[in-house]
């Protein structure tokens, strides 16, 4: 792992910030999640779950202490992003992604993805993967 | 009275004589109905003596054993020595082909020319199988049932599923595949009331040559429908991760300052109109089969308007009556609407936990549905794993005490309107994941009006007064699109109910610690 991650938290870049376009949910995210707790990262993705009800990416982030956390960001059901013309191959582990989100209540390293920006600045999973 | 003729029609030819079994109208055997196996293939497809939770059986694979490569067959003891702990189906997991059709629960057929429906009791499961020659949308794409496409030989139905995971067993002796299992059904009507079927398993990766098992699959004549088993809602009552609401589970008592329920102040909408030129089926009737997904306009994020928060989205409100678009709440249902908003109250919604999400929530919870028109029902398959058998003829009900999370539902066309009546529900069930309240008293009565080739309109009024002091009606449209239904396993993954539990756990034990 050569890449340096660096955790933006505290910098609270609160930049307008989409949740509805991952609104196709089966729990209260709200409920789940904390709107006063976001997260914006950088991070190399480990692994991505495609799972129903909710797919999830995982990041490997450096905090301010050096250690690697690897972080969950929850995002929509894998049905929808197959819909919308997405498939597993197209998010290999080793992207860097800069992502945006909410962190779970329960202060583990969970959150809900409200955006993702691949290299070059096109964004994960708006439209189709081309 | 029909199938009872067309027994009658059979029973007179003679079953020897092997040219009258029950067809459908386009001239195909008729396996619409209520079947089940008769065997202990379901505990271990080979020959096996009895053990607890195990009774004694005769093979059914061709051949006796199953041939698996020596790995394989070492894989496959430890799986038995393990199984009371690492059978999928204790964890409610959904069984595969073809497990699922050696269950002893009997499981419903229905037919049309396009497409057979399989429903079934376990976790409300279903197969979707196209037999109109169509090629699979979305082939490549794992699930845990697979994708079943079919096609006629002469009179027997041939089914090829592809696509399966590697997670799930063949049986509960720990037999078992990976994902490259190949299975080919062969549905063989033999009498009215006999169907011999057939599959053969391909999986090099696991065996040393193709296998097939045969079943034989009995009619059940004196059922009307098979009913649920939601194994992980089961589960989580047994153990007390899922808590009784005294308000609304089946049989709760009427809360002390319940006004009275005024069931006549609904305003009786005039119904859309259908032109006469919408697609029909060959006796007039609207066809409304196909891939319909909601424009809910956030109703599974509150039935009455709301803007959106940062984490809730909005809803633009479905309720059509009362006009001011507010539902009629008892007192009491009111504040527990509100308390279940509240993050610790996450964990209590059903659909968070996979359970099924009742009606009319099915319908936009959100995820889309798929509706075929066999003879005699209207049959609704719900992505978000669950059917729902609306019986046309067959206008009896069950008894009271038969509590359904998808109740009872019995329909009748008014026109060029489908009109729904349900009742016997549990009460389990949250119209969203806000919390807007039903009770097991909830009686609903939908209509599906077809305006246009692809838009239905849809109405669900709901009397329930149990939380509320009048009916009240939502509306929203349906849009056909032109797509297939994925799975939703929705158990493989549920990570978030943990963070749900956590939310709740805490501030039970603030509220323990304030005490």
């Amino acid at each position: 792992m050569t890449h340096s991650f660096k955790l933006i938290t505290a910098i609270l870049i609160l930049a307008p910030m989409s949740f509805f376009n991952n609104a196709l949910a089966h729990h209260a995210f709200a409920a789940e999640f904390d709107k006063e707790k976001p997260v914006r990262l950088i991070g190399t993705v480990t692994e991505m779950k495609w799972a129903n009800p909710h797919a999830w990416i995982y990041v490997d982030v450096e905090n301010s202490d050096g250690e690697v956390v690897n972080w969950a960001f929850e995002t929509r059901a894998a049905n929808s992003l197959i819909r919308i013309g997405w498939r597993p191959a197209d998010l290999p582990a080793g992207t860097v992604l800069e992502i945006q989100g909410w962190q779970a209540r329960n202060d583990s390293p969970t959150a809900s993805l409200s955006a993702a920006t691949l290299p070059g600045g096109r964004k994960l999973f708006s439209g189709t993967p081309d | 009275m029909l199938p009872h003729l067309l027994i009658l029609l059979v029973l007179v030819a003679g079953p020897a004589s092997g040219q009258t079994l029950p067809r459908t109208a386009d001239g195909k055997p008729d396996l619409q109905g209520i079947w089940r196996p008769v065997n202990r293939a379901s505990y271990d497809l080979e020959d096996h003596v009895a053990r607890y939770d195990m009774p004694a059986g005769v093979s059914v694979v061709d051949g006796g054993k199953i041939p698996y490569q020596p790995w394989a067959s070492e894989q496959q003891l430890r799986n038995f020595e393990n199984r009371s702990s690492e059978d999928p189906l204790r964890n409610c997991f959904l069984p595969g082909v073809p497990r699922i059709m050696a269950m002893e629960s009997p499981f419903h057929i229905f037919q049309t020319t396009n497409h057979i429906a399989i429903t079934f009791e376990w976790q409300q499961v279903f197969r979707l199988i196209y037999t109109n020659g169509s090629p699979p949308l979305y082939a490549g794409i794992e699930s845990w049932m697979g994708n079943s496409r079919g096609h006629w030989e002469g009179d027997v139905l041939v089914v090829e599923v592809i696509d399966q995971n590697d997670k799930t067993w063949l049986d509960a002796a720990g037999n078992f595949h990976s994902e490259e299992i190949f299975v080919t059904e062969r549905y063989q009507l033999l009498d009215t009331d006999t169907i011999e079927y057939e599959a053969t398993i391909d999986d090099p990766k696991v065996f040393t040559r193709p296998w097939t098992i045969k079943l034989e699959l009995q009619r059940q004549t004196h059922m009307d429908g098979i009913l649920e088993y939601q194994c992980q809602a089961e589960k989580e009552e047994a153990n007390g991760d899922f808590e009784r609401d005294e308000n609304t589970w089946y049989p709760a008592s009427v809360p002390v300052d319940n006004e009275p329920f005024d069931a006549d102040a609904s305003e009786g909408l005039p119904l859309p109109t259908t032109p006469a030129e919408i697609p029909r089926l060959s006796d007039g009737t609207p066809n409304i089969s196909g891939f319909f997904m909601a424009d809910a306009g956030g109703a599974n994020y509150g039935l009455e308007k709301h803007d959106g928060d940062t984490l809730l989205p909005p809803s633009r409100g479905q309720v059509v009556d009362p006009v001011d678009g507010m539902l009629p709440y008892q007192v009491w249902a009111r504040a527990e609407r509100v308390d279940r908003e509240l993050p610790h109250r996450g964990y209590d919604d059903p659909t968070a936990h996979c359970f099924v999400a009742g009606i009319p929530r099915s319908h936009y919870v959100p995820a889309p549905f798929f509706m075929i028109q066999p003879p005699g029902y209207i049959l609704i398959l719900y992505e978000r794993m669950s059917w729902r058998r609306i019986a046309l003829d067959d206008h009896s009900r069950p008894p009271d005490t038969m509590r359904l999370w998808q109740g009872h539902s019995i329909g009748r066309w008014e026109e060029d309107t489908l009109v729904v009546e349900s009742q016997n529900f549990n009460g389990k069930s949250w119209l969203n994941e806000t919390g807007d309240v039903v009770s097991h008293m909830q009686a609903v009565v939908e209509t599906f009006t077809p305006v246009s080739e692809s838009q239905i309109i849809y109405r669900a009024t709901v009397s329930d007064p149990i939380p509320y002091t009048r009916p009240w009606t939502i509306e929203m449209p349906f849009n056909r699109e032109n797509q297939e239904l994925l799975e939703v396993a929705c158990l493989e993954d549920n990570g978030d109910l943990q963070h749900l539990k956590d939310v709740r756990d805490e501030y039970r034990s603030r509220q323990i610690d304030e005490e």
